[in-house]
């Protein structure tokens, strides 16, 4: 093994002609050349290849050696083209493509990635809801009402309403039961919040709660709920929302962690969908909790108003039917507890012995169910 | 290659090559939620700059995938920080001033309230250029020695502020003093081995590069001012602004990238490094744009074939299914098209950016380092070795705010 190379000596922009020899006993590379002061002795095992070079018919060699470089590697490099060179090099030296890395390496990452993700997590769920709760609560309340309407406006928009207001249902009997309803709820206290409590017209059995005091519920809650308790438990769910400024904590705390997470994940191919995922999962810690409270609040409001809890258990075992639990791992991801724990948890809370008065009458009950008939 | 006392940029890199590797990473990549990428970013650079030859000598890049990754996890502590703050306090502001927007205007207003968050993040962006040009620089070597540039980000960062707000008042008449100075201000600071560069030239010279930025602006102001002035439709004024206001339109972009490009060889051919030697750049602005048109139409056709094989399985899959039932439920029959499809959709995107790279940037890098020389070359034996740059970040803010470009 024997032949030219061409030397660069790491320390001046020189480009040496040189021949590379073994040594004597076979266990290092001798570099002698006219342009050197003496000769360079690289030790076998040590000689390592620079990886991804473009010039597979060439091996640029240099060799592990400990320096203040980004990685522990002689600044030197030997360019080696002679073809029988660089199959002995390839043939004989396994260890060319090596990676050393130095050590405490793992140390180091363990470290960064420790702090950096005590960072994220300390601003994703202390510092940003922390902050949400103090802002939510300074917004004064008209420009919190402005922003509700611009969200439920983009809701309505969503369900397939070509302008605003085209899918609301305001059939005037139906209003007014309605309005009885929620009178009785509220029983005249104080919200804080000026309700404002409308129907869509949209199959999709849900109700949703708005920054600002604005509830939706839409009409497919009306058609599959068995009795008008059923539908005040819900409401109350929602004013329980309402009450704890929930839909503008969350959108203020949005506005925080997506940017954040954005960051995180970066630029590659698929980042956005981990973004969304992330998100999804702590914003799931989060509303998890809200709807407990939420639900909490509405077993006290439905026992003041003098109605069951059990209502609300009641619209849990409808959307069971309907959909199913989440169970499993999937649960994390889900905005809702189970809704076995939630059944039970609203039979729990109701008394044995109430004495019932429907939340509606018959004919207010039929008024309400049917709110959407005469639209358009 | 050397001829006398001149040496020609080469470039020998494989579109083939390229391609494998960037499509390899990216899959990897992908399998590790994006861990890989900075591994990934290092293997193609390395690639790169070893197909890059000056007098026979290939260069090299020596950054690491684990120094970038260390980097990102440190700026990401920076900027959780200041980014989640930021953008939780100009949302609340923005709900504050700007409310529901009821007309148009007042949601154009929000989104610009909005985009401050933005704004509060330029002197980051700024300073992360300077960073990640200066790891680059420390990360490349020729005949083993370091390139390098001083600790400056700041200054950078402040000037670079500076300069967008001064062209932004001149609405854009000023745009050479930027790149000028810009240029100039980290060119002075970059260092081969113990030799410094030194940018020469005049910043209104760069006004000669954007004629045919001006020449398709007045093309699009005259074909506005005819139209503002047609009376009957099968004027002469008509056709001339049906034709003018496109063909302006078309001229500005190619007068945008024509700047750019010329830009550089003007400011590439005013370098000097240790005042002795020059460098000669002469890319052609025409042979820039045509590499850009001939690889999009080959990537657009080469994937368009995939999109149609991948659709063509998945739409096979679920035509079995009767999707359209009402209170049609989650059937276990959907998830094998389900995951060809997303599978598909991601491997197509990788694979869109392995071959754009293959296709596009790297014919492009290959016509800039061929149409290089560089003059007197026999004084850099002359030059001597440099320090090791630590590079604290090793591109972490870049690669955080998402600022790099291709490669």
């Amino acid at each position: 093994m024997k032949g030219n190379a061409h030397l660069y000596d790491g320390q001046s922009a020189a480009r040496h002609a040189v021949q590379v020899d073994l040594s004597e006993d076979r266990n290092a590379l001798v570099i002698t050349g006219d342009s050197l002061a003496a000769p360079v002795v690289w030790p076998l095992p040590d000689l390592r290849a620079l990886g991804d070079h473009a010039d597979p018919s060439q091996i640029v060699l240099t060799r592990h050696l400990d320096t203040p470089d980004e990685s522990p590697r002689d600044p030197a490099r030997l360019v080696v083209e002679d073809p029988e060179m660089v199959a002995w090099l390839h043939r004989t030296r396994p260890r060319l493509h090596r990676k050393d890395l130095r050590d405490g390496t793992g140390r180091r990452i363990a470290l960064r990635l420790g702090g950096a993700l005590a960072a994220v997590a300390a601003m994703i769920f202390v510092i940003l809801p922390a902050l949400a709760n103090t802002l939510a609560g300074l917004l004064p309340l008209d420009k919190e009402i402005a922003f509700g309407q611009g969200v439920k406006a983009q809701m309505e928009r969503f369900l397939g309403a070509s302008e605003l207001g085209a899918l609301d249902c305001d059939a005037p009997a139906g209003r007014a039961a309605l309005d009885r309803m929620v009178a009785r709820l509220t029983g005249g206290q104080d919200l804080g919040y000026p309700l404002s409590v409308s129907v869509i017209d949209h199959k999709m059995m849900n109700a949703f709660a708005a920054p600002g005091g604005q509830i939706v519920v839409l009409r497919g809650l009306l058609d599959k709920a068995q009795s008008p308790d059923v539908v005040a438990a819900v409401l109350a769910h929602e004013i329980g929302h309402v009450v704890h400024r929930d839909p503008t904590r969350h959108a203020l705390r949005t506005a925080g962690s997506v940017g954040l997470l954005g960051l995180v994940f970066g630029d590659f191919t698929g980042g956005t969908v981990m973004v969304l995922l992330a998100e999804r999962l702590i914003n799931a810690s989060y509303s998890q909790d809200a709807e407990a409270k939420a639900d909490q609040y509405a077993y006290d409001m439905l026992i003041a108003a003098g109605l069951p809890p059990s209502a609300l258990a009641e619209m849990f075992e409808t959307f069971r039917k309907e959909f199913g639990d989440v169970e499993g791992p999937m649960a994390h991801f889900a905005s809702h507890p189970r809704l076995a724990t939630r059944i039970d948890a609203a039979n729990a809370a109701s008394p044995q012995e109430t004495p019932h008065r429907p939340a509606l009458g018959t004919a207010d009950w039929q008024a309400l169910r049917t709110i959407c008939k005469d639209r358009g | 290659m050397s001829d006398g006392n001149y040496a020609h940029g080469d470039y020998t890199g494989h579109g083939k090559a390229l391609f494998w590797l960037a499509l390899c990473t990216g899959l990897l990549t992908l399998l590790t939620l994006g861990i890989y990428r900075f591994w990934a970013k290092t293997r193609i650079r390395r690639y790169i700059w070893s197909s890059a030859r000056l007098d026979g000598s290939r260069f090299e890049y020596t950054g690491t995938g684990l120094e970038k990754f260390l980097g990102f996890l440190l700026a990401v502590v920076f900027l959780a920080v200041y980014l989640g703050l930021i953008q939780i306090v100009l949302f609340y502001f923005g709900l504050r001033i700007f409310a529901a927007p009821q007309t148009p205007e007042q949601a154009l207003a929000q989104t610009a309230g909005f985009s401050v968050s933005a704004l509060a993040l330029m002197p980051f962006i700024f300073f992360a250029i300077y960073r990640a040009r200066r790891y680059k620089l420390a990360r490349s070597r020729w005949r083993g020695i370091r390139f390098g540039m001083d600790k400056a980000a700041w200054g950078y960062a402040f000037r670079a502020l500076g300069y967008w707000l001064l062209t932004l008042i001149s609405l854009g008449l000023l745009t050479p003093l930027m790149t000028f100075r810009l240029e100039k201000y980290m060119t002075d600071r970059s260092w081969f081995g113990d030799a410094q560069f030194e940018q020469q030239g005049r910043w209104t010279a760069l006004y000669a590069k954007m004629k045919h930025i001006f020449i398709g602006l007045v093309l699009m102001a005259l074909g506005g001012t005819a139209a503002a002035f047609i009376e009957e439709p099968a004027s002469l004024l008509t056709m001339l602004a049906v034709l003018a206001i496109p063909t302006g339109l078309v001229w500005f972009v190619i007068g945008v990238i024509s700047y750019r490009v010329q830009c550089f060889a003007y400011l590439t051919r005013h370098k000097m490094l240790m005042g002795k030697i020059a460098f000669h750049a002469q890319p052609r602005t025409a042979k820039v744009i045509g590499t850009y048109i001939v690889g999009s139409l080959i990537l657009s056709l080469l994937l368009s074939v995939a999109v149609a094989v991948f659709g063509g399985i998945a739409a096979l899959m679920l035509s079995g299914l009767d999707l359209t039932a009402p209170d049609s439920t989650f059937e276990p029959g959907m998830i094998p098209p389900i995951v060809i499809s997303v599978a598909g959709y991601l491997l197509t995107l990788i694979a869109a950016q392995a071959g754009a790279l293959a296709l596009i940037t790297q014919p492009i890098l290959r016509h800039y380092v061929q149409s290089l020389t560089v003059i007197n070359i026999e004084a850099l034996a002359e030059i001597h070795q440099r320090l090791a740059d630590p590079g604290a970040d090793a591109e972490g803010f870049a690669d955080a705010l998402d600022i790099g470009g291709a490669i």
